[in-house]
C-alpha cells in the first residue's frame, strides 16, 4: 500500500510541476481524491469476493453485469454474509480514517487518534456496559433503544472521554502533546478498570461475544447492525465538509481561528460530537480496530497536504480501502478460519505509527 | 474609526487593563507604544474581539461584544504577536487561509490573491516552500500577507476595515521593517485604519499619525507624534533618559531608519 501511495506521490508531483500556482496542492488533492473514489469500488469488489468459500470475482461480476444466475449458497454467502460485512467494513474504514483526522485536526496534532488516546476504550465501556448489564436491572431503559443500545451507549462512552481529555489537555488554545497522550492513558486505565470488572461479572455466553468484540472484528456484521451505526457514522460523513473550514483556521491555534471568523467554543463542541458519534458508532460494531485513524490521514498529509476541505473526505476514502483490504486479509491469510481484523491493523499500524514517531519528533515538542 | 471609551480588561481576577479611552481613525496609522507588559496586547486583543471587556469598543459604530465573528472578520484582520502552526502547510496555503467565503470580487480574484499578497510583502516566489522551513522574520511576512487577504481592499463598499498588527516588524531586517511600514501606511492613505504596536520610536516617529502611550495598562499619554515623542513622557513611561532630536555624544555611530527614504533596494 505504501509503495503504491509513494509512486502515486511521484505521478502526481511530477503533474504538479506543470501546474500554474505553486504551492497550490488542490489539483493534486482533486486527483487523489478521483482515484481513490476509483479503488473504492474495486477494494468493494474483491473483498466481496475473497474468502472461504470460492464465490469468485468473475461469477460476481458476471452476475452483476450480465445477469447471469449465481449458485444459490454463493448468493446467500455473497448477498446476506459478505455484503452487510463488506459494507460496514466500508463505512468502519471511512469513519475510523474521519475521526482521527478530525481529532488531529481539534487536537492540532497528527497523533491524535481516537484509539490512541482512549476515547475508543471509554466507548468500549459504554458497549461493553449494554453487553453484560443489557439483562439485569438496566434493561427497563435498554429495551425501548432496541439495536441502537449498543451504538448509543458507545457513543456516550466516547463523548464523556473525548471532553475530558479535551478539558485536560487544552488550555488557552495550545494542546499540550504530552499531557493528551498521558491523560490518554490514565482515562484508558480507568476504562478499562471498569471493563474489566464487567468482564469479571459476564457469564460465559457473554465473554464468548465480548472476546471476539474487543479484537476488533466485523465477523458480526449484519443489515441490522448496519442500519444501526448507518445514520451515526452519515451524520458524521456529512459534517465534514463543514468542518473542515474550522478545522484549517484551527490549525493557526484558537485566537487566529477567532480572527477569521469561527466561533470556536461553538466548533470544538460539534467537532467533538461528530468524533465521538463515529468513533461510538464503530466501537459499538466492531471492537477495537486501531491504527486506521492515524495511518490513513497521515498517508495523505504527505501526499496532499493537511487542507482539511481534501484531507477528510480523502481520509474517509482511504480508511474504507485500507479496511476492506485487512478485512480480506484477515479472511484469507489463515482460510478457513480467520483472524480478527483488529490484529491484523495492529500489525501493520503500530510500526507505522512508530515511524510515523521518529518522522515527526523533530517538529513536535513533547 | 474604532473608538474605546472606559475600556477595562481583567485576565481572571487580576486587571490587566484599565479605563482606556482613544479613537484609531479610518485613514490614519494609529501607534501603540509601551514598555514591554504595560498592556499593549491585551488592549488590541480587546479591539479585535478576542476577549471579553467591560467598558465599550465600537467598531464602524458596532460594539464589538455584540457582532458576531463572522461579520468582525469581514471588517477587521490581525496579525498576531506570535503564530503556531500544527500541520506542514506550504506558504500559499497558509496565505490563502486569509481569504474568506463569500468576499466580493469572485473566484478568480481571490485565487491569484495570495500571489499578490505575497508579492506585496517581499516573498514573491516563496509559495511553494513549506512555512516551516522558512526564517523568523519570512514566516512573520507569510502571516502578514494571510493576514492581508482578509482585507485585501481597505475600504469596502464605503466601509474603512482595520488592520490590527501587534509588533508586525519585530523579528524584521531593517529593510523589511520600512516595507511592512509603508503596507500598513498605503493602507491607511487608502481609507482603511490601521492599529499597531511598535517598540521602535524611530518607526513610529516616521509612520504614525496617532501614538497612543501604555503604561501600567494605563493611557500614559495620546495624540500626534510630535505631542507624545518628547522627553518628559519618554522617560516617564519607559524609565530611561531618552532625548528627542539629540544626537549623542561622542565618536559612537547611530543610524536612523529614517535617512533611508525608502524600502526598495
Ligand atoms: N492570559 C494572561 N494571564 C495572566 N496574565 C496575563 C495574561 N496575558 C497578559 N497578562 C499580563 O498582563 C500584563 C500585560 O500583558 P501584555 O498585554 O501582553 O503586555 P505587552 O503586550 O504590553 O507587553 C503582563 O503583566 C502580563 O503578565
Ligand atoms: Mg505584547
Amino acid at each position: 500500500m505504501v509503495s503504491c501511495m509513494e509512486r502515486g506521490g511521484r505521478i502526481f508531483s511530477s503533474f504538479h510541476r506543470q501546474a500554474r500556482t505553486e504551492g497550490d496542492r488542490s489539483i493534486r488533492a482533486r486527483l487523489v481524491i478521483a482515484v481513490l473514489l476509483l479503488m473504492l469500488p474495486v477494494a468493494f469488489l474483491f473483498s466481496l469476493s475473497a474468502g472461504a468459500s470460492d464465490a469468485s470475482l468473475v461469477a460476481l461480476l458476471r452476475s452483476i453485469f450480465a445477469g447471469e444466475a449465481l449458485a444459490a449458497t454463493d448468493t446467500i454467502i455473497i448477498y446476506d454474509i459478505r455484503l452487510p460485512r463488506v459494507a460496514m467494513g466500508a463505512l468502519v474504514g471511512a469513519s475510523l480514517a474521519l475521526s482521527g483526522a478530525v481529532m488531529q485536526g481539534l487536537f492540532r496534532n497528527p497523533l491524535a487518534d481516537p484509539g490512541v488516546v482512549g476515547v475508543s476504550s471509554g466507548a468500549a465501556l459504554g458497549a461493553v456496559t449494554i453487553i453484560v448489564l443489557g439483562d439485569t436491572f438496566l434493561a427497563p431503559f435498554i429495551e425501548p433503544l432496541g439495536s441502537y443500545a449498543l451504538p448509543l451507549a458507545a457513543f456516550a462512552g466516547a463523548l464523556a472521554t473525548t471532553a475530558t481529555l479535551y478539558r485536560l489537555a487544552t488550555r488557552k488554545g495550545r494542546t499540550s502533546v504530552a499531557t493528551m497522550l498521558l491523560a490518554g492513558i490514565a482515562i484508558a486505565a480507568m476504562a478499562g478498570a471498569f471493563t474489566g470488572l464487567l468482564i469479571f461479572i459476564a457469564d460465559d455466553q457473554q465473554l464468548r461475544e465480548l472476546t471476539f468484540w474487543g479484537l476488533g472484528s466485523l465477523a458480526g456484521a449484519t443489515w441490522v447492525k448496519l442500519g444501526a451505526i448507518g445514520p451515526t457514522v452519515a451524520a458524521a460523513l456529512c459534517a465534514a465538509p463543514f468542518l473542515a473550514k474550522g478545522l484549517n483556521a484551527l490549525a493557526l491555534g484558537e485566537a487566529v481561528a477567532g480572527h477569521l471568523g469561527v466561533s470556536v467554543q461553538r466548533f470544538k463542541h460539534v467537532a467533538i460530537i461528530a468524533v465521538a458519534a463515529a468513533t461510538g458508532a464503530v466501537v459499538a460494531v466492531s471492537g477495537g480496530i486501531g491504527f486506521v485513524g492515524i495511518v490513513a490521514p497521515h498517508l495523505l498529509r504527505l501526499l496532499i497536504g493537511p487542507d482539511h476541505r481534501y484531507l477528510l473526505p480523502a481520509s474517509a476514502l482511504l480508511g474504507a480501502v485500507l479496511l476492506l483490504l485487512a478485512d480480506t486479509a484477515a479472511r484469507t491469510v489463515v482460510a478457513p478460519a480467520e483472524l480478527p481484523i483488529g490484529i491484523v491493523t495492529a500489525a501493520v499500524g503500530a510500526p507505522f505509527f512508530l515511524w510515523m514517531l521518529l518522522r515527526i519528533r523533530g517538529i513536535v515538542d513533547l | 474609526m474604532i473608538e474605546a471609551s472606559g475600556l477595562s480588561v481583567a485576565i481572571g481576577v487580576k486587571p490587566i487593563v484599565s479605563e482606556v479611552s482613544l479613537k484609531a481613525r479610518a485613514g490614519e496609522v494609529t501607534v501603540i507604544i509601551g514598555p514591554n507588559g504595560s498592556g499593549k496586547t491585551t488592549l488590541m486583543r480587546a479591539l479585535s474581539g478576542e476577549i471579553p471587556y467591560a467598558g465599550s469598543i465600537r467598531m464602524n459604530g458596532n460594539e464589538i461584544a455584540g457582532t458576531k465573528l463572522g461579520q468582525l472578520s469581514a471588517m477587521r484582520a490581525v496579525l498576531p504577536q506570535a503564530t503556531s502552526l500544527a500541520f506542514p502547510f506550504t506558504v500559499r496555503e497558509i496565505v490563502r487561509l486569509g481569504i474568506l467565503d463569500g468576499r466580493p470580487g469572485g473566484a478568480a480574484q481571490s485565487e491569484r490573491l495570495p500571489e499578490l499578497a505575497l508579492e506585496r510583502v517581499d516573498l514573491a516566489g516563496y509559495a511553494g516552500r513549506f512555512y516551516q522551513e522558512l526564517s523568523g522574520g519570512e514566516q512573520q511576512r507569510v502571516q502578514l500577507a494571510r493576514v492581508l487577504c482578509q482585507v485585501w481592499q481597505p475600504v469596502e463598499e464605503g466601509v474603512p476595515r482595520y488592520l490590527l498588527l501587534d509588533e508586525p516588524v519585530s523579528s524584521l531586517d531593517i529593510r523589511h521593517q520600512l516595507v511592512i511600514m509603508e503596507i500598513a501606511q498605503d493602507f491607511a492613505r487608502n481609507g482603511g485604519g490601521v492599529v499597531a504596536i511598535l517598540h521602535d520610536l524611530n518607526l513610529t516617529a516616521m509612520f504614525a499619525d496617532h501614538v497612543i502611550v501604555m503604561s501600567g495598562g494605563r493611557l500614559a499619554a495620546s495624540g500626534a507624534r510630535a505631542e507624545v515623542l518628547k522627553d518628559d513622557i519618554l522617560a516617564r513611561v519607559f524609565q530611561c533618559a531618552l532625548k528627542v532630536n539629540a544626537l549623542p555624544g561622542g565618536m559612537v555611530p547611530f543610524v536612523l531608519p529614517q535617512t533611508a527614504c525608502s524600502g526598495a533596494p
